[in-house]
């Protein structure tokens, strides 16, 4: 099916610019296209479990208003009257923000991201929250308090994770983006799974004032959307510096959408344009993935591009890296929670620290818990310099050889994640499950920005995540995912490559639920 | 085995002392965050959980901003204890769970402090070693009963103090006496009120002191033997600070002729002080128990402290209280007056910067010292407001002096002349030109003032011829009053004298 084919008919356009246009020159009110949103979410949520809660009315009033604005002839934002879904580690002053864990149920915000202020102010309506891995921690939307999400591509398997329903509703065309966070491949992962773009901006390009906080020195947020374009909009209108968030960047922001133009779209712009293949990235995929990588690298080098050989010997490295820092700093952010000024309280503790202990018991789950042990234990004195210290000490080194790379290519080619999205439940294993993301992680390391693009269409009848086990059912095909990754702060030409790139694959199909109606 | 102290006597004992100084700085606004700070004058009496915002209760996805002010401050006490101040410094969590402690860490500096070794010299002479001064966030405050003293249904919470600026002062253990302990506390609530740091009102915990004590035993055999440090937490009172001292010397004495307990690793222990019952009390052994994990906070980014901000601070930097008070007596101040002056830090600063305006004697320094307790502050009383606030500055002031000093203006026009400026933008000379008491030195007024004394006041006049000089100064003030004050009195004396071919 070509791009965009199966959703024409849909009230929604054919992805966010589309109905943005459509919305701008009143050929639909953006009453109608969050009206079908709301519906096409409440229709498939009983099978997805995509959303944790739909604001709707809210956003129809919201709607109506920049329907009026319209009408009078105003001007209006970039994101003017188009749903989008944010992810519930994002807090919004109205519903709930519960990062799908217990211990937040029912939590009510004062407050709104800085990310949420500037896309309501570009008109965008945020219709929704969206189920993820329990505070992020997570590469299969499993860990959720409310239940595992489901992949629109084939309902028995994961979307990925973190940002699980985030990728689950945009890949069922509930909206067009949808806003993840990426931790250590929390967007990316799920756009490969779900056949979408995924953005993991350069650390300090979004600023993370009122993102929950997981790993806080490689949080970022970034879009999930159908297309290149599409993600650099609605990057666009959240990247810039905010005085609330130290650790935002000042660094101009360039124009990442209008990097992606016509020209950029041409496949002939990859002519001359050097692209990074590590060695490292070249074995130990599921054989589908291996396939489509060549296949991306055999265009690419037919559109004139040159493939340079580079080294990144710390690939593997950089999980053990990341699983020291992420849980270090994921310990220290979850002390808060702990019963006293919001969120659960345990029902009659006996003193102090049974109330922490019980609340805490209580509210979080099991991978929360284990990675709260594991960054409590690698901060302890006697083994923050064996643990701690050390890692940073690789992290360092990462950085280094990242920098090394560049200087011989422009970006660095990859595939997103080692295996297609794997059967819910058939991975049980932590270590097994931690090596989804050997791609992702040492983006986040390094603090670079990095894009998943759609790569192709693989069989995959095991669908364990690992070779072997299978289940013998028939498998629907499953779209894998094909990794950008690009210095600091060079957003706006990794998102002109990345067009480039889309033309040449062609946009993906559409996930078959997306034709349930 | 048998205790060395059951065996032994105790020959002579050393009293050895570190202290650590917790100030709340008075910024306007919280270490990490714009919500008001309770140290700050204006905030003193807020209602409980008042001054709170969504960074100080620690509220999901919320991140801290620094506060360039608080870190000035911090910077200014340590160039005053004559501290290295880090030219990179870096911010630290401290993990631990409490109720009081709404992140769960508290954002402290770990091993690269914003100051480190410094002195400070005791006005005794001896001088106190600093070993650093860090930059922290204060908690807020558990409760047990209801605002109005009723008791409260299981403990409060109150996060007005969460996030207010404290600076961590640590000595060296130079201190031998309670008395030393409880000067340096004095001099550096003196300095950094003088810095304008904080208000340093010891009862709202503006100062919080918690001294290290042991004691070093000489015993009969010549050995030495020391007693464990106990920390004293939270004293807030000079009082607190010298009871606690004093008791701790005794008990621990007593209590190693009992124990034979020495320092060692792990016999570090913890202890209150009971104002009531004047005594200290255990609170927990075994200090080094504790594992705060720290780690550098991944949401701040370090402090870079290059030359040109020092030179900023170094040129707001005020004088120290010790060095004022060698000043003022160079001035020729009396006990008395010099007391006044360090008492009010804004008479200091008022004083340095007139001083500053004029030509910088020490003459000049006595007499803005007078006209600042004399007659400026007498205005500042009437009107009910500080010396700062008259509307004219003390470079004005000093312009005032001037005149005095060159006799332009007579004794008597200063009170006038100093009301007459409030508010005005005009030089001290403009105004008095405007009143009309700039002294006339222009000799064929001063005769025409003279001839019409004299002819006014004849017997005076005879007296004066007479030889009896005395009288003069009837004739004298005739003079001012036809002058209308204008007349200088000595100019006006010497030419009454040579009119009446008199001598005096």
């Amino acid at each position: 099916m070509s791009a965009g084919g199966g959703s024409a008919a849909t009230p929604l356009g054919s992805d966010l610019v589309d109905l943005r246009d459509k919305i701008a020159s009143r050929a639909i009110s953006s009453e109608a296209a969050t009206r079908a949103t709301l519906d096409r979410a409440e229709q498939l949520n009983p099978t997805l479990n995509a959303f944790h809660e739909l604001h709707a009315e809210r956003s129809l009033e919201r709607a109506r208003a920049i329907d009026a604005r319209i009408a009078r002839g105003e001007l209006v934002g970039p994101l003017a009257g188009v749903p989008i879904a944010i992810k519930d580690n994002i807090v919004t002053s109205w519903g709930t923000t519960t990062c799908s864990s217990k211990i937040l149920q029912g939590f009510k915000s004062p407050y709104d991201a800085t990310i949420v202020a500037r896309l309501e102010s570009a008109g965008a309506i945020l219709f929704g929250k969206t189920n993820m891995d329990e505070f992020a921690m997570g590469s299969s939307g499993e860990t959720c308090a409310w239940g595992p999400v489901r992949n629109p591509w084939d309902t028995t398997r994961v979307p990925g994770g973190s940002s699980a329903g985030s990728a689950a509703a945009v890949a069922a065309g509930i909206c067009h983006a949808a806003l993840g966070s990426d931790t250590g491949g929390s967007i990316r992962q799920p756009a490969a799974f779900s056949a979408l773009v995924g953005l993991k901006p350069t650390y300090g390009r979004v600023s993370r004032y009122g993102l929950v906080a997981f790993g806080s020195s490689l949080d970022q947020i970034g879009p999930l959307t159908r297309s290149v374009r599409d993600a650099a909009l609605v990057h666009s209108v959240m990247a810039g510096h905010d005085h609330r968030d130290s650790t935002s960047a000042i660094e101009p922001t360039g124009d990442p959408v209008g990097a992606c133009d016509a020209r950029a779209a041409d496949p002939a712009s990859l002519k001359g344009l050097r692209v990074g293949i590590p060695s490292q990235y070249l074995t130990g995929n599921h054989p589908g993935v291996d396939a489509l990588f060549a296949r991306a690298r055999a265009q690419l080098h037919g559109h004139g591009a040159t493939l340079v050989e580079v080294e990144l010997p710390l690939t593997e490295v950089g999980i053990s890296t990341y699983y020291v820092i992420a849980p270090a700093e994921a310990c220290s952010n979850l002390a808060r929670y702990d019963g006293i000024r919001y969120g659960h309280r345990t029902a009659k503790p006996g003193d102090l620290f049974d109330l922490y202990a019980r609340s805490r018991s209580e509210g979080f789950g099991t991978e929360v818990k284990r990675r709260i042990m594991l960054g409590t234990y690698v901060l302890s004195s006697g083994y923050y310099d064996a643990y701690y210290r050390r890692a940073l000490q690789v992290r360092r080194l990462i950085k280094q050889e990242f920098d090394t790379a560049f200087a011989k290519c422009d970006v660095i080619l990859g595939p997103t994640a080692p295996t297609p999205a794997f059967r819910i439940g058939s991975v049980q294993d932590p270590v097994t499950m931690y090596m989804n993301d050997v791609y992702t992680v040492n983006a986040n390391i390094a603090g670079i920005c990095a894009v998943s693009l759609y790569g192709g269409m693989v069989k995959d009848a095991s669908g364990g995540g690992e070779s072997g086990a299978g289940s013998g059912t028939a498998s629907p095909d499953l779209p894998i995912g094909v990794q950008l990754q690009a210095p600091a702060f060079q957003e706006p030409r990794l998102l002109a490559i990345a067009c480039a790139f889309e033309s040449m694959i062609g946009r993906a199909p559409v996930a078959p639920i997306s034709h349930l109606s | 085995m048998p205790s060395v102290s059951a065996t032994r006597t105790v020959v002579s004992r050393r009293l050895i002392v570190g202290l650590e100084i917790h100030v709340e700085l008075a910024t306007r606004s919280k270490m990490f965050t714009r919500a008001p700070n309770l140290a700050h004058p204006e905030n003193f009496d807020a209602a409980p959980n008042s001054v709170v915002d969504p960074v100080v209760l620690a509220l999901p996805g919320t991140l801290p901003v620094m506060n360039r002010e608080a870190v000035e401050m911090s910077i200014l006490v340590g160039m005053a204890l004559h501290c290295q101040i880090a030219r990179h410094s870096k911010w630290d969590r401290k993990n631990y769970f409490y109720p009081d402690l709404p992140k769960g860490y508290q954002i402290s500096q770990y091993d690269q402090p914003l100051c480190g070794e410094g002195s400070h010299a005791l006005a005794s002479g001896k001088r106190i070693g600093i070993i650093r001064a860090h930059l922290e966030e204060d908690t807020g405050k558990l409760g047990h009963e209801l605002p109005g003293g009723l008791p409260a249904d299981g403990s409060l919470v109150d996060f007005n103090r969460a996030g207010t600026p404290l600076l961590e002062i640590v000595t060296a253990p130079d201190f031998e006496s309670a008395d030393e302990v409880v000067a340096f506390a004095e001099e550096l609530r003196d300095l950094c009120r003088f810095l304008g740091v904080t208000e340093g009102i010891l009862q709202r915990g503006h100062m919080r002191f918690e001294p290290n004590v042991n004691l070093a035993l000489v015993l009969d055999d010549g050995s030495e033997v020391r007693t464990p440090v106990v920390e004293v937490k939270n004293l807030n009172s000079f009082r607190a600070v010298r009871g606690a001292i004093e008791h701790e010397a005794i008990r621990q004495e007593a209590e190693w002729m009992q124990t034979g307990r020495v320092m060692g690793p792990g016999a570090k222990s913890t202890r209150g002080w009971d104002d009531v019952a004047l005594e200290t009390v255990l609170q927990r052994e075994k200090e080094d128990a504790h594992d705060y994990r720290y780690f550098p906070d991944p949401d701040l980014v370090g402090v870079e402290v290059d030359d040109a901000w020092l030179d900023r601070l170094r040129a707001r930097m005020p004088s120290r209280p010790d060095e004022l008070r060698a000043r003022f007596a160079g001035w020729g101040l009396t006990e008395k007056d010099i007391r006044q002056l360090l008492d009010d830090p804004a008479l200091s600063r008022w004083l340095r910067e007139a001083h500053g305006a004029s030509s910088g004697t020490d003459g000049d320094g006595y007499s803005l010292t007078k006209l600042l307790l004399n007659n400026v502050m007498k205005l500042a009383n009437g009107r009910g407001c500080g010396p700062v606030d008259l509307g004219f500055t003390a470079a004005q002031a000093a312009g005032v002096v001037a005149l005095r000093q060159t006799d332009a203006i007579g004794a008597q026009s200063v009170d006038a002349l100093l009301e007459a400026m409030c508010g005005t933008p005009e030089t001290p000379r403009e105004v008095a030109v405007r009143l009309g008491v700039l002294q006339v030195r222009d000799d064929s007024a001063l005769d025409a003032w003279v001839e019409a004394a004299i002819t006014g006041n004849p017997q005076a006049a005879a007296d004066v011829r007479g030889g009896k000089l005395a009288a003069i100064g009837r004739l004298v003030g005739a003079v001012m009053k036809e002058s209308g004050g204008r007349a200088n009195a000595k100019d006006a004396q010497a030419r009454l004298l040579e009119r009446l071919k008199a001598t005096p």
